[in-house]
C-alpha cells in the first residue's frame, strides 16, 4: 500500500528491448519529491551515470503528473517531462556529454489519463530500432509500429492518430518531424497546440524513435479524507466561479494579454533582446487576435481560466490556418524579437512551429540571433544559403525553421541553437547570443526589474527558462506548483485555507505544515542543483549574456535600461548566501544537504 | 474526410459506421437542448441546452456529473465520490480542428433506447427492462430484467446522440442522464455557463444529436473550413 494519493507506481518501457515493467516508488521519495518534477529530478540522479549522453539508450524520457493531476483540482492537469538535456552544457566540460536535466511541463489531459491508468509516472528507456508508438490501456500496454506515421507534423498526426486507436477516449502526445531528425531544440506536442516546450524533449524523444504514448485508464487516485478533500475543492471552485477581474482577464486574453503590458514595462524580447519595447505590438496583441482571429477559449481540464484561444487566420501565406495563439511566449519570440508585426504572419510561424513541433522560444531567439548577425556584417546571405534575412522578415524566417527542422544547409547547426552559431561565427558574436548553459532566454527581458530576471535566467536548473524564480522563495514555489502537477498562472487563487498544503494534506492524509511544505521545495531545486554539479556546472556557468552589460535600450519609456556588472554579481552573491550555496562553486554546503535529507548527495 | 474532421474521442466507434458528416440541411440555433423534462400540464419543454459557443472544453461538468452520480457513505454521511471523468453521464467530444462538444441524454419523447429493447413489458408496470421515470422522465434501466443485448445503445448510436455505453461485463445500459434528481449538477457548476436548464421548443429536430454531427457544424461556424 502506497501513500493514499498516489498508486506508488511507476511504468518502465525500455524500447531496446522491448520489457515493460511496473516498478514501486518508495514511500520515502513521494514524502520528500511530491511527484512530476521533483520526484523526476530523484529519478534522474538515482538511475543516470554522471555525463550520460542524453541521446543515448540510457537516458530516461520521464512522463511525470503530480499528485494533483486526474483530481478536477481546477488547473492542476500539468504533467511533467524529466529527462536529460540535449541542449545544455558546461563552461568546463567534466565529461563528453555533461548536461543539465530538463523539465517541461504541460498541460491538457494527458497527464490525468496517465494517473487513471493507474501510474504516478511514464518511465521511458532505451530505443527502438523502427518508428514506434506505446499504447497504454490500464494494466494493458503494448509498443507499435509507427512507421505510417513517421515525417507526419503534429496537426495532421492528431487528426489521424486518434481515429485510428480503437474504443475509448485516449489521451495522446507526440512528436514532429522536428524531434524525429534529432534537432536538439524538438519538443512534444499534445492536442495539437500544447507542448511541453523547452530543453530538448522532443529530441530525446525522436532518440528512441518513440512518435507518441496514447494512453487511456479507468482507475481514480484514492484520498485520504474524502470529506476533507471535497470541502477544500468546494471552496477553490467556488473562489473562481466567483469570476473577479483576474479570471475574466485571463479568459479574455490568456497570456496574449502581457504582449501589450511587458512591452510598455519594457520587459519584453525585442530585436533580439536589444530593446525591451516593441513600437508595433498593438498589431499583434489581445486585442487584434479578438477582432481579427481569435473564435474560441478552450481551457485544460477542470480549469477555470480557459487561457487558449484558436482561431482562425486567413489568406496568411497562402493557408487558411486554424490553430492556437499567439500566446505571450510565442507572440514574443516570433514576433516582436524578430520585428515581426504581420498578424497573418506571425500565425503561420506558430502554426508551422508547432506542426514541426519545435520549441518555438529557442526558435525565436535563434533567428534573431541571425538576423542580427546580418545586420551587425558577422554574416551574409551565402552562410544562410542565399537567405537574405533581415527585421521582421517572414517568408524568410519560415524558410529559416523549416531548415532547421529537416537540417538543410545552415538549419543543420542553427537547430543546435545560438550557442553553436556563435561558436562558428566567431567575430564577438557570442556578445549577443542570447542563452545561459547553451537554453536560448525566453520572452522576458532582462534590464528593466533586472534584480529578478537576471536571477531568474542565470540560476534556472535546465539553463535559461522563465518559469523559474526570481529568488530561492519563487524558485522552490515554482518546484512544489511543477511537482503537484498545478498551473502556475492559477496559483493566487490557492492561499489561505485553500492552500496547496491542504489540499496535499486531504488527498494524502499526511499532514504538511508550511515549514515542511516549503522545505520540500528547496528540497527539490537543491535536487537539481545537485544533479547538474554532478555534471560540472559551477559558478561561472550562472551568468547573462554579455550583451546585457554592454547594450541600452534606445526606444520608449525605458530608454537607457542595461545591467549593471557590479550589481549583477552582487546579487548572485546574496542569492547562493541566501540558499547557502558557496559563492565560489555555487555548490550547497554538506550541512544544507544533511538538513534536506539529501546526504547522498554529498 | 479523415482530414477534415476526426472524432479524437472514439467511444463510439463500432456503432459509427453508417453516420457520415456533411452538415447539408442542419441548422443550428445557437445552443442545442438535451434532456429534457416535460411539464405534464400544458407540454413545456425545460430542457438543459448546451451553448457550444461558450463551451471551452474543460470538463468540469464531467467531474461533477460522477462526483453526484457515484456518491458514497462515509461514516454515515453521503459524500461526492471519486471521479474519473469517463464515469459521467455527460461526456465532452474534442475535435481537431479545435472544438468541444458535450452530449448528454435528450430524453427523447419518442425514445429509440426504449422502442429497442425486446424485453417484454412487465404486466403489472408496463415497464420493459428500459423505462421511464416518472416524475423526471429520465431513462432507466432494470438490471434484474435486462438481457445485455445493446439493442438500446445500438438504437442511440445510430439515431441520437449516442450516449448510451453497454457495461463491458453485463452489457447493461449505462449513462443516462439522471438529472440529478431534478438539480443537474453540470449545469449548476459550469464555470462558462454553457449549460442552461430552461425552457425550449418542444419539436426540436433530435437527429443533430450526434457530437460528429455538431461538431461539423461548430466547425463551419467557427472557422469556416
Ligand atoms: S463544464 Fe461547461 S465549459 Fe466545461 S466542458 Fe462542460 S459544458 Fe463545456
Ligand atoms: S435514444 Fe439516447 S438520447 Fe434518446 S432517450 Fe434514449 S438514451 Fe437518451
Ligand atoms: S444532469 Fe446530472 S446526470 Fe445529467 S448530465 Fe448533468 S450532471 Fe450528469
Amino acid at each position: 500500500m502506497s501513500t493514499k494519493g498516489y498508486y506508488g507506481r511507476l511504468l518502465e518501457i525500455d524500447l531496446s528491448t522491448g520489457k515493460i515493467e511496473k516498478t514501486r516508488i518508495p514511500d520515502s521519495d513521494i514524502r520528500h519529491f511530491i511527484g512530476g518534477r521533483g520526484l523526476g529530478a530523484k529519478i534522474l540522479y538515482d538511475r543516470l551515470r554522471p555525463g550520460t549522453d542524453p541521446m543515448s539508450p540510457e537516458n530516461i524520457l520521464m512522463f511525470m503528473p503530480g499528485p494533483f493531476v486526474g483530481y478536477p483540482i481546477p488547473s492542476s492537469s500539468r504533467t511533467c517531462v524529466v529527462t536529460k538535456s540535449p541542449r545544455t552544457s558546461p563552461l568546463e566540460k567534466k565529461y563528453d556529454h555533461s548536461s543539465t536535466l530538463s523539465y517541461a511541463n504541460m498541460g491538457g489531459f494527458f497527464g490525468p489519463e496517465i494517473r487513471y491508468a493507474g501510474y504516478d509516472g511514464l518511465l521511458i528507456t532505451g530505443k527502438s530500432e523502427k518508428p514506434v508508438y506505446i499504447k497504454i490501456e490500464d494494466e494493458n500496454v503494448s509498443i507499435e509500429d509507427a512507421t505510417e506515421y513517421w515525417g507526419m507534423g503534429t496537426d495532421k498526426f492528431d487528426k489521424i492518430f486518434h481515429s485510428r486507436l480503437g474504443e475509448g477516449r485516449y489521451e495522446s502526445c507526440y512528436i514532429g518531424p522536428a524531434g524525429e531528425n534529432l534537432v536538439p531544440m524538438a519538443c512534444i506536442i499534445n492536442t495539437a497546440a500544447r507542448a511541453a516546450g523547452r530543453g530538448g524533449t522532443g529530441c530525446v524523444m525522436g532518440s528512441k524513435k518513440l512518435k507518441a504514448i496514447a494512453v487511456k485508464g479507468s482507475h481514480m487516485p484514492e484520498v485520504a479524507d474524502l470529506k476533507r478533500y471535497n470541502e477544500l475543492l468546494k471552496k477553490i471552485r467556488g473562489s473562481f466561479m466567483e469570476k473577479d477581474d483576474s479570471v475574466m482577464n485571463w479568459r479574455y486574453g490568456g497570456t496574449a494579454n502581457a504582449l501589450s503590458s511587458s512591452s510598455g514595462n519594457g520587459t519584453q524580447a525585442v530585436k533580439n533582446y536589444g530593446e525591451g519595447t516593441f513600437a508595433e505590438i498593438e498589431e499583434i496583441g489581445t486585442e487584434a487576435n479578438r477582432k481579427k482571429i481569435w473564435k474560441r477559449d478552450f481551457a485544460c481540464y477542470s480549469c477555470q481560466l480557459a487561457c487558449k484561444k484558436s482561431g482562425l487566420a486567413k489568406g496568411a501565406y497562402g493557408a487558411q490556418i486554424v490553430h492556437d495563439g499567439p500566446e505571450y511566449e510565442t507572440g514574443t519570440m516570433l514576433g516582436a524579437n524578430l520585428m515581426i508585426s504581420d498578424l497573418n504572419g506571425l500565425h503561420k510561424l506558430i502554426y508551422d512551429g508547432d506542426d514541426y513541433g519545435i520549441d518555438i522560444i529557442s526558435t525565436g531567439n535563434t533567428i534573431g540571433f541571425l538576423m542580427e548577425a546580418m545586420e551587425r556584417g558577422h554574416i551574409d546571405s551565402g552562410f544562410l544559403d542565399g537567405i537574405e534575412l533581415s527585421w521582421g522578415d517572414v517568408e524568410s524566417s519560415l524558410e529559416l525553421m523549416r531548415k532547421m527542422v529537416y537540417r538543410e544547409g545552415i538549419g543543420e547547426l542553427a537547430g543546435k541553437g545560438v550557442k553553436a552559431l556563435a561558436q562558428k561565427i566567431g567575430k564577438g558574436s557570442e556578445e549577443y547570443a542570447i542563452h545561459v548553459k547553451g537554453h536560448e532566454l525566453a520572452a522576458w527581458n532582462i534590464p528593466v526589474g533586472s534584480t529578478y530576471w537576471a536571477i531568474v535566467y542565470s540560476t534556472c536548473n535546465r539553463g535559461a527558462c522563465h518559469m523559474n524564480g526570481g529568488n530561492s522563495r519563487g524558485q522552490d514555489g515554482a518546484c512544489l506548483r511543477d511537482s503537484l502537477g498545478a498551473c502556475s498562472f492559477a496559483s493566487s487563487w490557492y492561499k489561505d485555507e485553500v492552500h496547496y498544503r491542504h489540499i496535499l494534506s486531504a488527498i494524502t492524509g499526511l499532514e504538511w505544515s508550511e515549514e515542511e511544505f516549503n522545505k520540500a521545495g528547496t528540497r527539490i531545486y537543491t535536487m537539481e542543483k545537485m544533479f547538474n554539479y554532478r555534471e560540472g556546472f559551477r559558478r561561472i556557468d550562472d551568468t547573462i549574456p554579455e550583451k546585457f552589460f554592454n547594450n541600452k535600450f534606445t526606444y520608449g519609456e525605458h530608454s537607457g535600461a542595461f545591467v549593471e556588472r557590479d550589481e549583477f554579481k552582487n546579487n548572485l552573491d546574496n542569492y547562493y548566501e541566501s540558499r547557502g550555496w558557496s559563492k565560489d562553486t555555487s555548490r550547497p554546503e554538506d550541512n544544507i544537504l544533511r538538513d534536506l535529507n539529501l546526504e547522498f548527495a554529498i | 474526410m479523415e482530414d477534415t474532421i476526426t472524432t479524437r474521442k472514439h467511444s463510439r466507434r463500432h456503432f459509427l459506421s453508417r453516420i457520415t458528416y456533411g452538415a447539408g440541411g442542419l441548422v443550428l440555433l445557437g445552443s442545442y437542448g438535451f434532456s429534457i423534462t416535460r411539464d405534464n400540464k400544458n407540454g413545456v419543454i425545460r430542457a438543459i441546452s448546451v451553448d457550444f459557443e461558450k463551451c471551452t472544453g474543460c470538463r468540469t461538468c464531467e467531474s461533477v456529473c460522477s462526483e453526484y452520480n457515484n456518491r458514497v457513505m462515509v461514516n454515515g454521511e453521503m459524500l461526492n465520490g471519486l471521479s474519473n471523468p469517463a464515469r459521467s453521464n455527460i461526456r465532452v467530444y474534442h475535435f481537431n480542428p479545435d472544438v468541444d462538444i458535450p452530449s448528454t441524454c435528450a430524453l427523447c419523447e419518442d425514445a429509440p433506447c426504449i422502442e429497442a429493447c425486446p424485453v417484454e413489458p412487465d404486466p403489472v408496470t408496463g415497464r420493459k427492462a428500459l423505462y421511464r421515470d416518472d416524475k423526471l422522465h429520465t431513462i432507466v434501466n432494470d438490471p434484474i430484467r435486462c438481457i445485455g443485448c445493446q439493442s438500446c445503445a445500438i438504437a442511440c448510436a445510430e439515431k441520437r446522440a449516442g450516449v448510451i455505453h453497454p457495461d463491458p461485463e453485463t452489457g447493461n445500459p449505462m449513462f443516462m442522464c439522471t438529472l440529478c434528481g431534478g438539480d443537474p449538477q453540470c449545469v449548476k457548476h459550469c464555470p462558462y455557463d454553457a449549460l442552461k436548464y430552461m425552457e425550449m421548443p418542444a419539436d426540436r429536430d433530435l437527429d443533430k444529436l450526434a457530437p460528429e454531427k455538431l461538431a461539423q457544424i461548430m466547425i463551419d461556424k467557427f472557422y469556416n473550413v
